[in-house]
Order: C-alpha cells, then sequence, then structure tokens
C-alpha cells in the first residue's frame, strides 16, 4: 500500500545518496533536496519500524524475537555483551543499523518473513536518526494535546480564523497560494450542504448574493446552526460509527425498537449539548446521579451491538461476543484505536495488552440484557420514550380515569363484588405419576398407564412448572376438586407437549399436539358434580423439555374474586368501572382505558442500558474464546493511555469520564477529525479510524491539537467547532486544481483548495426530493420504508422474521429524509449500500467513496429519483412559462445557479426534440409524466412534463450535483 | 484513500487526464469515451449453435492490485454452489456402513469426548445413532472410487472430475456464525467476503458486467429455514465497488438496470451524451480526475444495460443444454437455471460466481426434506460440470459444492428407521471442488466411523487445531487459501490495511492443501 506522508526534508548528508528522498507516489523525485529539518521520531521513524519490526520486535510480549524489542527505547539501546542493536549517536556499532541496510547479508525483516524490506531512504532515515542520538519520543497521539504556537505567515490578508495559519504555513512552505474565495453562491450551497445535508433555495441564494454587508456568509452559517435540518444531517454520521439500526443484525434479524435514541441523537445535536455531556450519558447516562429519561434513551448507545438469539446458541458465548463488540466499538468511536487486535494476543504496534483488553471488557460484561434478545421488539431493560406531546395526551387520558374513580362511591362497588363472587372450587394438593416412556410419541400419547404410585407435585394456578423432561415420555397430574352445588368450571390449561384429561374417571380433553406452554391454551369446560370430583391429567412429551400451567375461572370471576382478595377500596372502584353495568359513567371509563392502553402501547419502548447490582467476574479469554478463561481481571484503563481523573467510579460512568477528560490524548483529536474529514472530505489524520502507531501521520499535526483545545474551550460546543471550520478561509476555497496542485497536493491533504467530492447516498437522495418539493420535514419516530424492488429481503430473511417481506410504506412517508429510513442490518436498502453507506452491523468512521456503474443506474433510474426527476419537471412545467425560463429555474433550484450559454444551448436542443418526440408518442409522454406513487399534477400537457422530466434527470447525473464542491 | 483507489486514479490520471486537460483537450477525449460506449455494445452472437462458438461481447478489464495474480492462476474464475444450512454429509457423501448396527444406540462417550454442542440437543436424555436410510453405491473416479448416495445420481456421473474432501472442518456451531465464517474468514460482520476479495485482488475480465455474481434459487419445498445476510456477498472496510451484485430472476436482473417507461434507448442515449457534455465543462472547468471517471462510468453503465439483458436471455441456448441442465433450467430463478446462467457469466469473464440454494437444515423430517433438496441441484451441479467441460472451460474455472458445516450422525428429535433429524456438527462435513486446477477423480480425508471425528488413515482420531495444518484436515480458512491459491493469489499477500491491522480473507491462519492441486 502506497500511502502519502508528509514530506521530510532531510539534511544534505542523506542527499547524497543520489536519490530523492521524498516519500509517497506524487512526490517530485527530481528536485535536489537542500533544507535541513531535524528528524522527528514519531513522524518519520516510528512508522519505519511499526512497519518493519514492531511484528516480532514489539510491544507483544509473547512474540518477541531474538530478545529484542526495538518499541522499547532502553532494551533497544542497551548493551548486549559488547553490541548494541542501537547505539545513540553511533550508526557503526548498531546492528539494526548494519542489517536493515539493503544489500546486508542477513536482512532485517528476514527474507522468508514475508515482510517488505526497507528502501535506501527507509535506511538511511534510520541511520541518520541513530546518528542524532536515537531519540525516542512517545507516540504522538497517546501525548495529551496542548495548545500550539499560532504560526506566522505572509499573506496575513488571506487569515480568517487560527486554522488558516496552520494551513498557510505548509502552503507557504511547498510554495503553493491557496485557491481564492469560491463565490456566494457556491460558498452558501457548499455550507448548506455540509451543515445540514440540503440544498440552499434560490431565495436564500440570492439573500446572500444581494447582502453586502461584511459577514453574510457568517451569517448564513450561523442561521444553518440553528435548522433543525442540521440535527438530522450531524446525527447521520454519529449513527454510522455507533452502528444503528432498526433489526437485530443476526440470524433472525428481527425488528427491534431502539429509534428514540436516534431521535435524541438528533435532538442533541440540534440542541448542542456539549460533546462532554453527550459522550457521558451515551455511555453511562443510567449511572449518573438521577437520570432524567433522555439520560436513559441515550444509554441505548451501549446496546446498539448486533444481536442474535438463534437456536441452539450458546449464551455465554454471545455474551463475550457482544462485550467484545462493544469494546471494539468505544475504542474506535472514541479513541481512534483498534484494541480489537489484543483479544487474542497483545496487540503488535500499540501498547495494549491482552490484559487490558479484558480490563476493558469487565467495563462492558454486567448489563442486565440477556445475552441472546429473544427476538423481540422490546428485549429488556427499556423504558418508554413518548414525545411531549405523547406524555400530555397520556396524562389528560390519566386524568380523566382518576376524576371518574374519585367520583364513583366505594360502598356501590363493593356491594356490586360481593353480589358477582362466586366461591372458588377447592383443589387437594396436586400429585404426579411416575414417568412411563415409550419409543415414540404416537405410542406415549395412544397408551393410557394406570399408574399406581404418586408423590406431591407443588403445582399452583398460574404458575408453570416443568416435568421429567424425557423423550416420548407420559406424566399423569391428579387432583380432587369439590364443589357445593352442580357447576361449570371453565379450565384453562396448557401443556408441552400433548395432553388429555380425565373427570370423574371420563376423558373430557385430548389434544395431540407439539408445542411449549407459551405457545397456545386449551379451554376445558369441568362439569362438576355436588362433592368430590377426582380429575386425571396426562402430559405427554415428543423432546426436550415439557411441563404444565393452568387456571381456571371465567373472566370475570376471576377480576371478581381478584377485587375481593385485594379488598382494596381503589381497586374494587376500578373493577367496578371495568367490568360492572354499563352506564354512561363506565362507559366514558372504559373507553378512556382503551385510549390510554392504545396511546401507551404506541409509545416506543428504547433499548437502555443498567448495569447489575453486581458486576460478572471478567477473565482474560485465551484466542478471545468464551471458553477458554485464563485469568480474573478487574475494571482497569489501558496503562499507556492514563488513569482515571480523582474521583471518578470505576465503572461505566468512571469510563465515559476519563474519555472526556483533559489528560486523555485522544478522544477530542478523535472526534475534532472526523468533523475536520466531514467538511474537508479527508480527516487531518486520513486513517480516521486508527490514531495508533500504524496509523497515518497527520498533515496538520499542530492544527489537530489547536482545534482539540479548542474545542474544549469552548465548552465541548460542536457547533462551534463547525462554525470554525466552515468560516475558515480554508474552507472558503474555490474547489478547482489550478497551479501544479495536481502533482503536489492531488489528495488535498494541504487543503490548497476548497472540499471536492461525491456527496453520501442519504445527501443525494434526499437533495433530489427538496429540488422536486416531494421532501417532508417531518422528525423522528419509526423508520419509513420507500421504494424497494420486490424480494429483496425475501432472498435472504429468515422466512420466520419479522422483517422477512418487505412492506413499503404507501403514505407520503417515503418522501421523509433518508435519516428516517428503515435499517434493516442484513439487508440495507440497495441505494445506501451501492454509494457506501455501511451496512450497520459494524463501526465505521470513514464510508468509502467509490464511483461505480450500478450508481449511475440508481441517479438514472432508481423510482425515487426518477419520482423526484417527474414531479421536478412538473414543478418547473407549472410555475415557468417557455423552455428558456425553465431551464434557468431548473438550474437555479438544482445547481443554485444560471446555466452557461453554452449549456443553455445543449440542453434546450436537447429539450426541443424531446417536446417533439413526446407530441408524436402520447404514451411514451404519458408513461414518464407518470412514474411513481405522487398523483400527476392535473391540467399540465403531458408531453412537456415528459419533456422536463427528461431534462431533471439529466441535471440530477450531472456530477455537479452529485458532488460538494 | 484507498490503494486500489489510489491505483485507479494513476490509470485514470495517466490514461485521460494526463492527455487532455495537459495537452490533447476535451473534445477528443469526449471522442475517445463515445468509442467505447457506443460503438462496443453488444455483439452477442444469436448463432450458438452446435459447433460455432458463441461470440460473447467482452468489455475492458479492469486491473486488480499490482502484483496480482502473484503467480500463474490455474483458475480463472469461480462457481460456488452454496448448500446453505449444512448439507448432512453421511447420508450424501460419507459413507457410514458400520453404522446399520448401531441404530438406536447412544454415541459413545469415547467418540464425543466431551466436545460441545448446541443448545438444541445438548438438553436430549440420549444421543441415538441415526444410520443414513439411504444405499450407497461406489463410482468410478479413476481412483480407488467414490461412494455417492442414491440422492445424488448425477453427481455421481462426474465422480472422475470431483475432487471430494471429507474432513472439512470449523469452529462455528451456529448457522449466522458459521456461514459468515466461510464466506469472510470471520464469525462476526465486519469483514470482505471472499468474492469482494478477488475482485479487489484480481480486478474483472470485463468492465461491462460486476466482478461479483450473487444468484439467489427457488427452493422447491419452499421450506428456506436459515436465512442469508448481504454481509456474506459484501465488502465489509473494502471499498463498496467489490461487493456482490445480486442477478435477479425476476424483475431487472441488475437492480435499476432499466429505463422508465416512456424513456426508449435513443433518448436514454441522448440524455447521456448531454450529461457527459456538461460533465467535460466541469472537468475542464475543476480538474478533478474523478469527474473523467465518472463520465466513465456513465458509460458502462449504458453498456451494462444491453449487456445484462443479452447474458439472462437463455432463450438461444439449444435443446441439448436443457437436456443436460434438465427442462428446470428453463424456469428463470431455479437452482438448473443459476447453473447455466453461471456458465454463461463464466463465458463473459465475471470472476466469483455463487449460487445460493437454501433449505439444508435438516433437524427433523430428514428422509423427505433430504431428497427434495437433493434433486434441486443434484442434475444441474453435475450439468455445470459437463458443460464447462465440453466447451473447454473446466480447466480454468473452478467449481466448489458444499454449506458452512457437517450435521450430526446422532438423532435430534423422533428416530425411526424411516425417519429422523440431524443437528450441527462442525468438527467434520464435506465439500467438493472441480475443474480449475485441483486433483480430479480423489477423495481426501476421512472421519471415524460415526462420522464424528476426523481421523488418520489408521484411524486415529485428528484434533485439528486452527493455528497449525495437519494433513489429512482441512479448516474452512485452509480451503479459502487453497481456492486462492488456484486464482494465483498467496493468501498471505492479499491483505488490505484497516485500522493499523494488514486484514486477509484467512485471517492469521490457512494453509494451501497441496495434496489437492492437480
Amino acid at each position: 500500500m502506497m500511502r502519502a506522508r508528509s514530506v521530510f526534508l532531510l539534511t544534505s548528508a542523506i542527499g547524497t545518496l543520489g536519490v530523492g528522498l521524498a516519500v509517497g507516489p506524487t512526490q517530485s523525485r527530481k528536485k535536489p533536496v537542500k533544507t535541513v529539518k531535524a528528524i522527528d521520531f514519531n513522524r518519520d521513524i516510528r512508522p519505519i519500524l511499526s512497519e518493519h519490526c514492531f511484528k516480532c520486535h514489539g510491544p507483544d510480549g509473547k512474540e518477541v524475537k531474538g530478545n529484542l524489542r526495538v518499541s522499547d527505547q532502553k532494551d533497544a539501546t542497551r548493551d548486549r555483551g559488547g553490541y548494541w542493536a542501537i547505539k545513540p549517536g553511533d550508526p557503526q556499532h548498531s546492528v539494526l543499523v548494519d542489517r536493515t541496510t539493503p544489500g546486508n547479508d542477513s536482512p532485517m525483516p528476514p527474507k522468508d518473513s514475508g515482510m517488505v524490506p526497507l528502501t535506501a531512504e527507509q535506511s538511511a532515515l534510520l541511520k541518520e536518526w541513530v546518528k542524532q542520538g536515537a531519540k525516542y519520543e512517545k507516540h504522538w497521539a497517546f501525548v495529551p494535546p496542548k495548545m500550539p504556537a499560532i504560526p506566522v505567515v505572509k499573506n496575513k490578508a488571506w487569515i480568517k480564523n487560527p486554522i488558516d495559519n496552520f494551513v498557510l504555513e505548509k502552503l507557504e512552505a511547498k510554495g503553493l497560494k491557496p485557491e481564492p474565495e469560491a463565490d456566494a453562491a457556491t460558498l452558501l450551497r457548499r455550507a448548506s450542504l455540509t451543515l445540514t445535508g440540503l440544498l440552499p433555495t434560490p431565495a436564500e441564494i440570492d439573500a446572500i448574493k444581494n447582502d453586502k454587508q461584511p459577514g453574510a456568509y457568517e451569517r448564513a452559517v450561523d442561521r444553518l446552526l440553528t435548522s433543525e435540518r442540521y440535527g438530522e444531517h450531524q446525527a447521520r454520521y454519529w449513527l454510522d460509527a455507533v452502528r444503528y439500526g432498526d433489526t437485530h443484525g443476526l440470524h433472525l434479524d428481527n425488528e427491534r425498537a431502539v429509534y428514540p435514541y436516534r431521535d435524541w441523537v438528533v435532538r442533541a445535536f440540534n440542541q448542542d449539548l456539549g460533546f462532554d455531556k453527550f459522550t457521558e450519558w451515551q455511555l453511562a447516562g443510567d449511572l449518573m446521579p438521577n437520570p432524567t429519561t433522555d439520560m436513559k434513551v441515550a444509554t441505548g448507545y451501549v446496546r446498539m451491538n448486533p444481536t442474535s438469539s438463534e437456536g441452539g446458541a450458546i449464551e455465554e458465548e454471545f455474551l463475550v461476543r457482544n462485550t467484545q463488540d462493544r469494546v471494539d466499538t468505544m475504542s474506535t468511536v472514541f479513541l481512534g484505536l483498534s484494541v480489537g487486535c489484543a483479544k487474542c494476543h497483545d496487540h503488535k504496534f500499540d501498547p495494549i495488552t491482552t490484559k487490558d483488553y479484558y480490563q476493558l471488557f469487565a467495563y462492558f460484561n454486567s448489563t442486565k440484557d440477556a445475552p441472546l434478545d429473544g427476538n423481540m421488539l422490546s428485549p429488556e431493560p427499556t423504558i418508554p420514550a413518548p414525545t411531549a406531546e405523547e406524555a400530555a395526551e397520556l396524562q389528560k387520558g390519566k386524568d380523566t380515569l382518576l376524576k371518574i374513580e374519585s367520583e364513583t362511591s366505594p360502598d356501590t362497588a363493593q356491594k356490586w363484588v360481593m353480589e358477582h363472587r362466586v366461591a372458588p372450587p377447592k383443589l387437594t394438593p396436586w400429585e404426579v405419576s411416575t414417568t412411563f416412556r415409550h419409543k415414540t410419541f404416537d405410542e406415549a400419547f395412544a397408551t393410557d398407564e394406570t399408574p399406581d404410585k404418586w408423590s406431591a407435585l407443588k403445582l399452583e394456578a398460574g404458575k408453570g412448572i416443568a416435568l421429567a423432561s424425557l423423550d416420548n415420555s407420559s406424566n399423569y397430574l391428579r387432583t380432587t376438586i369439590s364443589a357445593e352445588a352442580d357447576r361449570d368450571l371453565i379450565f384453562r390449561v396448557s401443556s408441552d407437549d400433548g395432553i388429555k384429561m380425565w373427570l370423574n374417571g371420563a376423558l373430557v380433553h385430548s389434544n395431540k399436539v407439539l408445542r411449549s406452554i407459551d405457545e397456545s391454551v386449551d379451554v376445558v369446560t369441568l362439569k362438576l358434580k355436588k362433592g368430590e370430583n377426582p380429575l386425571v391429567v396426562k402430559i405427554v412429551n415428543a423432546t426436550g423439555g415439557d411441563g404444565i400451567r393452568y387456571t381456571y375461572g371465567t373472566d370475570l370471576e376471576t377480576k371478581v374474586e381478584e377485587a375481593f382478595k385485594k379488598n382494596d377500596p381503589l381497586f374494587t372502584k376500578q373493577t367496578f368501572l371495568k367490568f360492572g353495568p354499563d352506564d354512561a359513567k363506565s362507559k366514558q371509563y372504559r373507553e378512556t382505558m382503551a385510549a390510554v392502553t392504545k396511546l401507551d402501547m404506541a409509545i416506543p419502548r428504547t433499548l437502555i442500558a443498567e448495569e447489575m447490582p453486581k458486576p460478572r467476574q471478567a477473565y482474560i479469554l485465551r484466542r478471545g474464546e468464551y471458553n477458554l478463561r485464563a485469568d480474573k481481571v478487574d475494571r482497569a484503563l489501558p496503562a499507556a493511555l492514563g488513569t482515571l481523573p480523582a474521583g471518578a467510579p470505576n465503572n461505566r460512568l468512571g469510563l465515559a469520564q476519563w474519555l472526556i477528560d483533559k489528560n486523555n490524548p485522544l478522544t477530542m483529536r478523535v472526534f475534532v477529525n472526523r468533523i475536520w474529514q466531514q467538511h474537508f472530505g479527508t480527516g487531518i489524520v486520513k486513517t480516521a479510524e486508527d490514531f495508533g502507531a500504524q496509523g497515518e501521520w497527520p498533515s496538520h499535526p499542530e492544527l489537530l491539537d489547536y482545534l482539540s483545545v479548542k474545542f474544549a474551550q469552548d465548552g465541548y460546543s460542536i457547533k462551534k467547532l463547525h462554525r470554525l471550520l466552515v468560516t475558515s478561509a480554508a474552507f472558503r476555497q474555490r474547489s478547482s486544481i489550478s497551479q501544479n496542485k495536481e502533482k503536489i497536493d492531488p489528495e488535498n491533504r494541504l487543503v490548497s483548495r476548497g472540499p471536492r467530492f461525491r456527496l453520501d447516498a442519504e445527501v443525494l437522495r434526499d437533495q433530489a426530493l427538496q429540488v422536486s418539493g416531494l421532501l417532508i420535514n417531518r422528525e423522528g419516530g419509526h423508520g419509513f420504508k420507500p421504494y424497494q424492488p420486490a424480494g429483496l429481503w425475501e432472498d435472504v430473511a429468515y422466512p420466520d422474521s419479522n422483517t422477512a417481506k418487505y412492506k413499503q410504506d404507501m403514505t407520503a412517508d417515503i418522501y421523509r429524509r433518508t435519516l428516517y429510513l428503515f435499517w434493516k442490518r442484513t439487508s440495507p436498502h440497495p441505494v445506501m449500500s451501492s454509494f457506501d453507506a455501511p451496512s450497520r452491523e459494524a463501526c465505521v468512521v470513514r464510508r468509502s467513496r467509490t464511483n461505480t456503474p450500478l450508481q449511475a443506474l440508481i441517479t438514472m433510474n432508481e423510482p425515487a429519483f426518477m419520482e423526484s426527476a417527474r414531479i421536478f419537471g412538473e414543478r418547473l412545467v407549472r410555475e415557468k412559462k417557455g423552455m428558456k425560463p425553465r431551464l434557468n429555474y431548473a438550474f437555479r433550484l438544482s445547481l443554485g445557479r444560471s446555466p452557461t450559454a453554452t449549456e443553455e444551448q445543449i440542453l434546450l436542443a436537447s429539450a426541443t426534440k424531446y417536446e417533439a418526440r413526446f407530441k408524436a408518442e402520447p404514451a411514451q409522454a404519458e408513461a414518464l409524466s407518470s412514474v411513481g406513487m405522487a398523483p400527476a399534477a392535473k391540467g399540465l400537457p403531458k408531453d412537456e412534463v415528459a419533456t422536463w422530466t427528461v431534462i431533471a434527470n439529466t441535471i440530477f447525473n450531472l456530477d455537479e450535483f452529485l458532488n460538494q464542491h | 484513500m484507498d490503494p486500489l483507489r489510489e491505483y485507479e486514479l494513476m490509470m485514470t490520471r495517466r490514461e485521460l487526464f494526463g492527455k487532455t486537460a495537459m495537452g490533447v483537450g476535451s473534445a477528443a477525449l469526449h471522442t475517445l469515451l463515445r468509442g467505447s460506449g457506443l460503438g462496443a455494445v453488444m455483439a452477442a452472437s444469436a448463432a450458438y449453435g452446435q459447433n460455432a462458438k458463441p461470440q460473447i461481447h467482452m468489455g475492458k478489464p479492469r486491473p486488480g492490485m499490482p502484483g496480482f495474480p502473484n503467480f500463474a492462476p490455474k483458475a480463472k474464475c469461480v462457481i460456488m454452489l452454496f448448500m446453505n444450512g449444512g448439507p448432512s454429509q453421511m447420508d450424501l457423501f460419507d459413507y457410514k456402513p458400520q453404522m446399520e448396527k448401531e441404530f438406536d444406540k447412544d454415541l459413545p462417550d469415547r467418540i464425543r469426548n466431551g466436545q460441545r454442542i448446541t443448545t438444541m440437543t445438548s438438553g436430549q436424555a440420549r444421543f441415538p445413532v441415526a444410520p443414513s436410510k439411504f444405499k450407497f453405491k461406489k463410482y468410478d473416479n479413476n481412483a480407488d472410487g467414490l461412494y455417492v448416495s442414491e440422492l445424488l445420481p448425477h453427481t455421481a456421473t462426474v465422480a472422475k472430475e470431483l475432487c471430494v474432501i471429507k474432513s472439512m472442518w470449523t469452529e462455528a456451531i451456529n448457522h449466522d456464525p458459521a456461514v459468515t465464517y466461510i464466506q469472510t474468514g470471520s464469525q462476526l460482520p465486519g469483514r470482505p467476503s471472499f468474492g469482494a476479495w478477488v475482485s479487489y485482488g484480481l480486478g474483472s475480465m470485463n468492465e461491462d458486467l460486476p466482478t461479483y455474481v450473487v444468484l439467489h434459487s427457488k427452493v422447491s419445498s419452499g421450506k428456506v429455514d436459515q436465512a442469508l445476510y448481504t454481509r456474506l456477498w459484501g465488502t465489509g472496510f473494502l471499498p463498496s465497488e467489490h461487493q456482490g451484485v445480486s442477478m435477479r430472476s425476476s424483475g431487472d436482473p441488475v437492480l435499476y438496470l432499466s429505463d422508465p417507461h416512456g424513456m426508449d434507448r435513443s433518448m436514454r442515449r441522448e440524455m447521456l451524451d448531454d450529461v457527459s457534455k456538461l460533465n467535460h465543462m466541469q472537468l475542464n472547468e475543476f480538474g478533478d480526475p474523478e469527474i473523467a471517471a465518472r463520465i466513465s462510468q456513465y458509460e458502462m453503465a449504458y453498456r451494462m444495460q444491453s449487456s445484462v439483458p443479452e447474458l439472462m436471455d437463455l432463450s438461444k441456448e439449444p435443446k441439448d443444454v436443457y437436456e443436460l441442465y434438465g427442462d428446470e433450467a428453463k424456469t428463470p430463478g431455479t437452482f438448473a437455471a443459476n447453473c447455466l446462467l453461471a456458465r454463461r457469466l463464466a463465458q463473459r469473464g465475471v470472476r466469483f460466481i455463487q449460487i445460493f440454494h437454501r433449505g439444508w437444515d435438516q433437524h427433523g423430517n430428514l428422509a423427505n426434506d433430504l431428497p427434495s433438496q437433493c434433486k434441486d441441484v443434484d442434475q444441474a451441479s453435475a450439468a455445470l460440470i459437463k458443460d464447462l467441460k465440453r466447451l473447454g472451460m473446466l480447466d480454468e474455472t473452478l467449481v466448489v459444492w458444499g454449506g458452512e458445516f457437517g450435521r450430526t450422525i446422532y438423532c435430534q428429535g423422533p428416530l425411526s428407521h424411516e425417519n429422523y433429524g440431524r443437528d450441527h456438527h462442525p468438527r467434520c462435513f464435506t465439500r467438493w471442488m472441480a475443474g480449475g486446477g485441483v486433483k480430479p477423480g480423489i477423495s481426501y480425508g476421512q472421519t471415524d466411523d460415526y462420522c464424528y471425528n476426523i481421523v488418520d488413515k489408521d484411524g486415529h482420531v485428528i484434533n485439528p487445531s486452527v493455528d497449525e495444518f495437519t494433513s489429512g484436515a482441512v479448516h474452512i480458512h485452509d480451503m479459502n487459501a487453497t481456492m486462492l491459491h488456484l486464482l494465483g493469489i498467496d493468501h498471505t499477500k492479499l491483505t488490505y490495511r484497516y485500522q493499523g491491522r494488514d486484514f486477509r480473507l484467512t485471517d492469521v491462519h490457512g494453509h494451501v492443501v497441496k495434496d489437492l492441486l492437480a
């Protein structure tokens, strides 16, 4: 892999090697190097050692070869009996220098190691480093950031804020000039897309163009930061990182309810919740003092890992996997480190031991949620997360119920209970027979034995119990029911598996069935005679567990008996109102009750984290396997990364407090880097997911530190951070590639021009809906299901899954923002996955950005894009008369500018041709002007709508439309 | 930027940007692109008769990673027939006549030896042996013969081509982890699939078609009792362009391939010409090579709109082809039709083709369900091999058949001579390979009489470890390493750096099983 590191310039001594020393595929190799600059261990040397040496001579304690750790200064420089691996200041006597020099007889890395040998340049660098004293430094990212000095630059006029000093310093060093500022319309489009994920309207563009006062752009940025669309757009990046989805993610992949978490993330961004709180709540909201609903909802973060309940799965195995996933995600999202390697062996490149890993593991292995999710919508713990309106509505209903209850006389209610009570039958204690075994289930069910040995069985109404649980076997249970008079008794029984019942010696019920006791209930009417009535029940088991559960009495009898037993005036009144005589009061009560229940049911419950009272013991697991336990370990932070802040508890909350502590070297750098990546396309550290020794050297290390420290100084305000970035002169440059920048700065790592990159899947879909006018900005709630080709879920899903069949929403919900798309993790929407959205099964903090023919087919033909083109076409025809005004309007709406003369010439020629064709072929016009679910606008000529649909489709496929620029 | 994009961009820069913005000018570029756009559309011949070699349209290749393949490949492409659910090896290939007399006797403890079993059967009071009720026959394979069950009569006819591995093993014991493991090298989601790795490493032989194609098959019993996941053909952390593309038997064969009703091909062409013209103006203004790349992607999309329907059109296949594959091949979406389609894809240079057939999870009612499953796939699997052979393609096409794990000798649920069920068994299972440089007519590896453990030639139990290769036992990583080897790839070299680590399909394991190579 070729990696573009920042160029390092060397002393002329090394220059005599006769080749250019620049690293990276695109650096000029011809210019002689003259500038002298001291070697920086972290920038220049660590990557070489990490890449070529650490695998065998690094932090991994088990793998150390030749008793040498090059990663450890003390070990690498010690006297080894007259020779040295590294002898500071003396390359001639440093074996490391010798063995890594190309051409050495026994080279390092060894030829058979499969590793790449050092280049001449790298070898020369090592030599020079040893000569300069072989100074080691802690890996830069493990040293807490300090506020750097703001660099002095020549072109002071260009500076808008300190970001620009850092950027311009590098450009001036390279002899590059920044690009001029983009025009106001382009800038506004750029800022709108990067902050809100939507386009500016023509009116907004006109406003900024006409605003000649200084600070027009800044004011527009401030407006965008207060838009509710801002939070939706920002949430999306976070949801990738935390792997948010609407299904469990494994095996059955049933739906699960956690979208209130998603909606909380949107709110948190919109309210500019400080990143410190944002972190604390998600990791440990449940452990904070007097947690609010929002704090609890935020802990959905902890529950976000994919879960399974596959038949046959071993609970402990999944507990371990879930927990490992949580550790890996926390580490990538907040620390920018992949600690995952350390689950099997000490990390080869970073100072994370296996013990460190399982000490982190211990913070996450003691939540109350079951390791297997039961394939349930809301596996506990959960809480209801109503919106403000829902909560008010609910309260109103409850008040009504209270009022009616208080107006009801307790005496009337009590009288009604006494009148309607039927004394329950008396059962003697149950007994169970010995077990009778058979060859087959059929035989066991057919053969009725006469047991002679009975023993006591603790079987109570309403409580299920297991019996012998032997395959193909029968058990008999008996009791005697006494009745004061002849009467019917409703007896509800469920059995695992088959059942027969005899009352007074006669068979009264038989059900040959394979089931568990939760699957169905048999209702049997027992005709009791006055006196004693012996009852015998036979349970026949096929395989696995068996059991029985029963209740008796009619519903009314049961309720009345409950009230009688409770003897609580309020409960008696409630029973009376619910089940007593019909009148206006009870009718209103019942209706209100039904409405409250319905609303209550509709309020989503959302998955949250809760801590077990006593933590589970954690162990080092060999090879990461759940059943290979080694030493016990307790919660602790990796030694190389720091310690808990004073007073912090040693649990998830303490962990969160450490993440946001000033002394944490990583969290803020990692986060501000991702925000930079959002706006500029590439992070200051390009490997946003890896700040470890193998990660890439930052393009602007001091800038990264400046932003991290500034972010903390600004109270972790994410909005302030965005504002700082998007109002910099660096961000405002034109995105064209001029001068020699294609060669000198091909990837724009120096920020020698404005950002230009393909927009993300969600933005592409949203902006097409937006310009057509179809987009619906309704916030929050259950995910929507838009157009999707038939059969995609069916092709893959487990047939019993409740997401096995895709049912598109038939309402305007399909025009909602893509953030709210229902996300099935084992089969995400094809538009999303084709445009590089991750599946949300694993943490992703940097999407790939590909350019494929399948993407072209989507923007050409996908129904939502095509329908948007059609509705856009209608809009143009309806709102403007004549071809030229329509084209101009189309450009202004979608591209924020008017067409050039050439563009106009090309597209108007096509439009004229299309219109003639559609006039001649009305069926074609009819077909094209009725794409999609939205009703066709009445009274518009179809040929014109069809024509402008094709022009809209053309615009939606322009590079300019598809890109941030 | 990932290495592949970097590489491609360099290509782009050299080929396009270098010649235009710095020299030739965009009009020339336009002509160049238009040339490959309009001129190269469709050359497929209608006259694919007995003797005439089909004329097949091939797009340009896309280069893979520099240095790949690492050595001369034996196989150019792979057709993987994936039996999802875990086919029962002792009812199909791993003949265990000794079990007849063990009917309903308990699996001896010395055989199980404390190995873990799923919680579906761990509560069972007994583990009674269920011998296969199906008859086996020995078929000539040019060596010591191959036993094949009566359920696979057609497969038996290609015994001489098969390299049957009876000693496959895995650690995963549940479907989701096991199928994810064999497809991506990890039991947890997040890693690239086999086909994605191949696309990344080797590139494409025909850019007008996807490099990795996935085909889903109808299951005639309707019992598709296990799920699939798009991660099985996903890209994990590799760029998404390497993901498997499902070619579908109903609706658009490739998603969103068809132009909307009301837009004909000539209008689409004109619309794309306009897009191209305007995009060139952007290229001139901004000089971003990604714009040039986008222009060519649109041309490729346009060509796919013709090449894919031509590919999917089986109507011109001659009669003898249907005699070979069976009449089922005329019904789109059947396993048979997919096998025929797979052959057409291989002819057009698609590197990795994977056919999924679900419903192989016989926990119960095996006596009825397994024959139905076999009937779906048997004739077409054999036909595919015969067809590739007569077209001279078998040498360079690797065909692989099998599932994610095996099944237990002991019965799950009610046991009778007539019917029984089997739980998951990861410690041994059978897969076969054919063509593409594997040794034909062999069977590799043995299992004990209970088909429970892998044993050596003398019947001693092998307790294989993923850490080191033991001759006679083939871990799924070994199988994957061997398949990559046949494609000319050293499995330790096909890596991608993500989060500071060089990941590969075989994780830190895998061993090329030389004994399987021709």
